[in-house]
């Protein structure tokens, strides 16, 4: 049932397929990155057609640039530094991969990195282990070395909360998916932390008007807000009336619908439908299929779930995929 | 509030939320070292890839080698897993067949189903339209049981084996057995009045797809005998031998039953002397077979019985016949018949045809084969389908037999006509392609299930279980190369939904290959999908641009019409301005130029690169100390530049630079009095402007400006001298 695809070099930390499925990058802990391609379209042959060293340190996330700005990723290393490269050929040479911008050390590490594209632009957003949030902007849709940092602000919603420094051990973003110009570009962001009011998972939204970014729902219930978040999944919207995000805390996976217009507060009504237990310990990460239909999740049992709901609206855990040697 | 996990009793659908238990995989991942993480990432459909990442050992054991390739050790493996319940009796090149053959009938219905729902629109009587309706389901059935396999009885041949009562035929699927049973009570509703007929024929073609439940069936029985047949001397003698009879006899295998019976000792040439009476009652119940009155419209070809179209006639046939039976049973012949086991076995088809239950019992041996018994010998006229349903439950009652196998679930959920488990078995035993294509005979003439499956749910997003099932199928449409070019006519027919998940679908594609792109963008087209298409030829675009290929990357980001983007690669052509540029490059520049400058209404500052062009040619045509056109139109060319208010300033010095050779032409000077002035106030603004704070110097030697203002310096006094 299960096909081959490719073996992974020794020390390798990390994995990432690109928008098509068709190229792999993958990180390892000697600070390696590692692309792997199929030569054919719809083929399953991978070959490791690139290695470059890019770091001293371990990679220990690899994120692909969306492809309307190339072919590139961002890697983030163990030193809590991240860069970006990107594949090109320049002055008639062949193909290579090569450092468009290492972004500088700061005494906060970064946890988890982003990207969204909004109606004409590039946006990264970036969670530092500070509990702060930086938003950067591409300046030029040609050159990935050009950002601009746009916002800056931390996860919670009251200012009071902003002066205490929490210590966060990870933290999760994902963008929605949403592409079309009446929708404002927003994400959700959650962090481990051991400050409760940085933790619960929050829907930012960019306010065009005033040109900032505003917290517009708060996805945790009364007496959950401090539950650590492991992973968010912001689902694909294929015409649903609401939107669907996943969060996964210690408690449990919650999926929560997320209504699609603001109260007169400029908040979005949030309903949680689903509370799935099955992965004991931490999750490592959710990943919505393209219609948003199914949940795939991996956490610490070293277990692949995948959820649904059913047509009662009743979200169940529809198939586990277990690994032996 | 409406997203509340429902109340079950509440539900929408009056159908328990059967929450079954996970599905379980294996991934065989082939690693030996503990594995330290797992990582997922959806591929197209419903593939999942999963990259299984191991424990690394100590580090400062292995960092020596860094080189070493070759007896490199696995760090992980990544697999693909397909999450699809295709349906496992039909191998996957079959399985293609049928989605690729299903596709035209199911796209013409759709298009028949808008053209009838326009039409209802208008004020018109539309009486006859629910007629036609069948008639177009039951065309589009017919064209995919067609797909499904052969028909299941085989043209019947000139010359046969006697020995021969059970002709092998292609094994049939229970896919096509689940389509015809859907097709005999959703769609065939002119023939509905011969049900029980349809349905003997049904179980003809299929009786062997109930084997592996805990019963023999007829078909397995009759398999037995084929094979000892053609060894046996005295037939009669075998008690199998009428079973098997008998068995055929109680399914109505009306052929096999009489091509069993001739093959009786008595009818041999040398027997027929002394086992006359035995003979004759022999061929009497071969006779009495071979005119059971039928109710049906007409009889499959060599097929044996009488049909009757209309209720009365065969209720009289059917009295007139019981009537020979009964005449047949009492005869005085019985006592002339010395041979023991065919006055047995005689005696038991009688019985049978009498409607015998414990006869019709011990003849059958899967409960479906009883009910079809009881249908023919018992309660020949027609009942409804709750009184068919009761029938089954006391069949299976009397058979012991409560397990149901996918077919079985299927036609019990269809005469408990019960719409969701007939679904949820279609779902769960013949996966998604039977789900989105049955529901077209569901909803044939069937109001309550057509409100079921087209009413629009919150629980589902808003869209109707037809849909759904429509989505989920075209998922898994696009999980293989081969197929998804075909999902794209079901998501079509996904009124609300379905164009969204095609553009995620689109947007998936690799752009590299020329060949897929087109026919991507052929789809956008066919679709009106603009934006999704612009996406597409923009992420095309960059690709091509960003890998040397330049003028490709300009062509596809022009079709895209990506202003933002063709604006910046226009500035960065002015990066070659004042550079000396070989040949070969310069010819590259000006082949951007040309590109880009079809579109004129790109970027002010293509105007200036054009002129520039022109200039830098002029000025590479310039050969020798000879003035020839090429010189004027150089020099007229840099006046042009140099008087445009729209040539940026910092651009000024390299083309004065770049003109040196005019500037300091040997001979009589080329620019005039009036010329030089306006290019030394140039020159003297632009020494003015290199004291401002936010000059950017140009990249040229350092004595540029210098050697620009000597030459024309030079230049003027000639010319003052010339004039």
């Amino acid at each position: 049932m299960e096909k081959s695809l490719i073996s992974l070099g020794e020390r390798t930390n990390c994995s990432s397929w690109n928008y098509c499925g068709q190229r792999l990058a993958t990180g390892s802990i000697d600070g390696t990155l590692s692309i792997f391609d199929s030569p054919e379209p719809d083929s399953s042959a991978f070959t490791c057609t690139s290695k470059s060293k890019v770091h001293e340190a371990s990679v220990e996330k690899v994120i692909w640039v969306p492809p309307e700005y190339g072919d590139a990723v961002a890697c983030i290393c163990t030193d809590g530094t991240f860069s970006l490269w990107e594949e090109v050929e320049e002055d008639g040479q062949s193909l290579k991969w090569k450092l468009c911008k290492c972004f500088e050390r700061t005494a906060a590490v970064v946890l988890d990195l982003q990207f969204g594209i909004s109606i004409s632009n590039l946006r990264m957003v970036v969670a530092y282990s500070d509990g702060h949030v930086k938003v950067y902007e591409l300046l030029d849709p040609l050159e990935l070395n050009k950002w601009q940092l746009q916002a800056e602000f931390q996860n919670v919603i009251d200012s009071i909360s902003g002066f205490q420094k929490p210590s966060c051990l990870s933290a999760s973003i994902s963008w929605s998916h949403q592409r079309s110009e009446s929708f404002q570009s927003s994400f959700v962001l959650g962090f481990n932390s051991d400050l409760p009011q940085f933790n619960s998972s929050k829907v930012w939204e960019f306010d065009e008007a005033h040109q900032r970014w505003l917290p517009v729902a708060e996805l945790a219930l009364p007496g959950d807000k401090g539950d650590q978040v492991y992973a968010v999944a912001w689902a694909p919207n294929i015409g649903r009336p609401y939107e669907i995000v996943a969060v996964a805390t210690n408690k449990g996976i919650a999926i929560w619908h997320l209504g699609l217009n603001p109260d007169t507060d400029g908040r979005l009504s949030v309903d949680k439908v689903a509370l799935l237990s099955g992965h004991e310990d931490e999750v490592w990460q959710m990943e919505w299929d393209m219609s948003g239909m199914t949940l795939a999740t991996t956490g610490s049992d070293g277990v692949v779930r995948l959820w649904q709901s059913n047509l009662n609206g009743v979200w169940h855990e529809q198939a586990t995929l277990e690994s032996t040697p | 509030m409406p997203g509340r996990v429902p109340d079950p009793g509440n539900a929408l659908v009056p159908f328990t939320p059967e929450v079954r238990d996970p599905v379980v995989y294996t991934i065989h991942h082939g690693l030996r070292r503990p594995v330290s993480r797992l990582s997922i990432s959806w591929s197209r459909g419903n593939c999942l890839r999963v990259s299984v990442l191991c424990q690394h050992d100590n580090i400062s054991e292995s960092c020596g080698d860094a080189s070493g390739n070759s007896n490199e050790e696995i760090g992980g493996k990544v697999v693909e897993v397909k999450l699809s319940s295709e349906h496992g009796e039909i191998d996957d090149a079959h399985n293609r067949m049928i989605a690729y053959g299903s596709v035209s009938p199911f796209a013409h219905l759709q298009s028949r189903k808008n053209y009838v729902s326009m039409l209802s629109k208008m004020p018109m009587p539309s009486s006859s339209y629910h007629v036609d309706w069948l008639e177009h389901v039951m065309e589009y059935s017919k064209d995919i049981n067609s797909l499904l396999g052969n028909p299941k009885l085989p043209p019947s041949s000139g010359i046969e084996d006697p020995k021969t009562v059970l002709k092998m035929v292609e094994e049939p699927t229970s896919l096509k057995a689940a389509w015809e049973l859907m097709e005999i009570f959703y769609v065939d509703k002119q023939r509905q009045s011969w049900l029980p007929e349809r349905l003997v024929d049904w179980l003809a073609g299929y009786d062997s797809l109930l084997l592996g439940t805990e019963s023999t069936t007829v078909h397995s029985k009759l398999v037995d005998l084929q094979r000892e047949l053609v060894n046996l001397q005295a037939t009669e003698d075998n008690p199998k031998y009428w079973e098997g009879i008998s068995s055929a006899l109680a399914v109505g295998w009306l052929e096999i039953v009489v091509k069993l019976l001739r093959l009786h000792g008595s009818y041999q040439l040398d027997q027929l002397g002394n086992r006359e009476a035995e003979n004759g009652l022999v061929e009497a119940i071969a006779v009495l077979v071979s005119k059971m009155p039928l109710m049906r419209p007409e009889l499959r070809d060599g097929s044996l019985g009488e049909c009757y179209k209309t209720k009365p006639d065969f209720v009289k046939a059917w009295e007139k016949w019981r009537g020979q039976i009964t005449k047949l049973d009492c005869s005085g012949f019985w006592v002339m018949c010395d041979h023991h086991p065919t006055k047995e076995g005689l005696k038991n088809m009688l019985q049978i045809m009498l409607g015998n239950v414990s006869g019709l019992n011990s003849a059958t041996g899967h409960w479906m084969e009883l009910f079809i018994s009881h249908l023919l010998y018992v309660r020949p006229f027609n009942m409804g389908l709750e009184g068919m349903y009761n029938l089954a439950q006391k069949c299976m009652q009397s058979k012991q037999m409560f397990k149901n196998d996918s077919l079985m679930g299927l036609f019990l959920g269809i005469l408990g006509e019960n719409t969701e488990v007939v679904l949820a078995e279609c779902s769960r035993a013949f996966g998604p392609w039977m789900v989105a294509h049955s529901i077209e005979l569901l909803t044939a003439g069937n109001n309550q299930a057509e409100i079921l499956l087209h009413e629009e749910r919150y629980n589902l997003g808003g869209i109707s279980m037809e849909e759904l099932y429509r989505l989920v199928y075209a998922q898994i449409l696009s999980s293989h190369a081969l197929t998804s070019q075909i999902a794209p006519i079901y998501l079509a027919s996904c009124s609300k939904q379905g164009m969204v998940l095609l553009e995620i679908l689109l947007y998936k594609q690799a752009v590299q290959h020329n060949q897929t792109l087109l026919k991507n963008l052929e789809i956008c087209r066919l679709y009106g999908l603009e934006s999704i298409s612009s996406d597409i030829m923009k992420i095309a675009g960059m690709y091509h641009w960003k890998h040397g290929r330049k003028g490709c990357g300009v062509f596809w980001l022009q079709q895209a019409q990506d202003e933002i983007r063709l604006n910046r690669i226009a500035h960065q052509l002015f990066d070659f301005v004042g550079k000396s540029i070989s040949d070969e490059s310069f010819k590259r520049w000006e082949g951007l130029i040309e590109l880009l400058g079809s579109e004129t209404r790109t970027a002010g500052g293509l105007e200036f690169l054009h002129k520039y062009r022109d200039f830098k040619k002029s000025l590479q045509q310039i050969q020798g100390g000879k003035v020839t056109d090429a010189t004027r139109q150089a020099v007229d060319s840099l006046m042009l530049l140099m008087k445009n208010p729209s040539t940026p300033q910092r651009f000024w010095l390299p083309l004065l630079h770049d003109s040196l050779k005019l500037i300091s032409w040997p001979g009589r000077p080329l620019l005039n009095v009036a010329q030089t002035n306006v290019l030394l106030i140039k020159l003297q603004g632009l020494s003015f402007a290199r004291l401002q704070p936010n000059f950017s110097e140009v990249d040229l030697p350092p004595h540029a400006l210098s050697s620009v203002r000597l030459a024309l310096a030079t230049n003027l006094g000639r010319a003052i001298l010339e004039e």
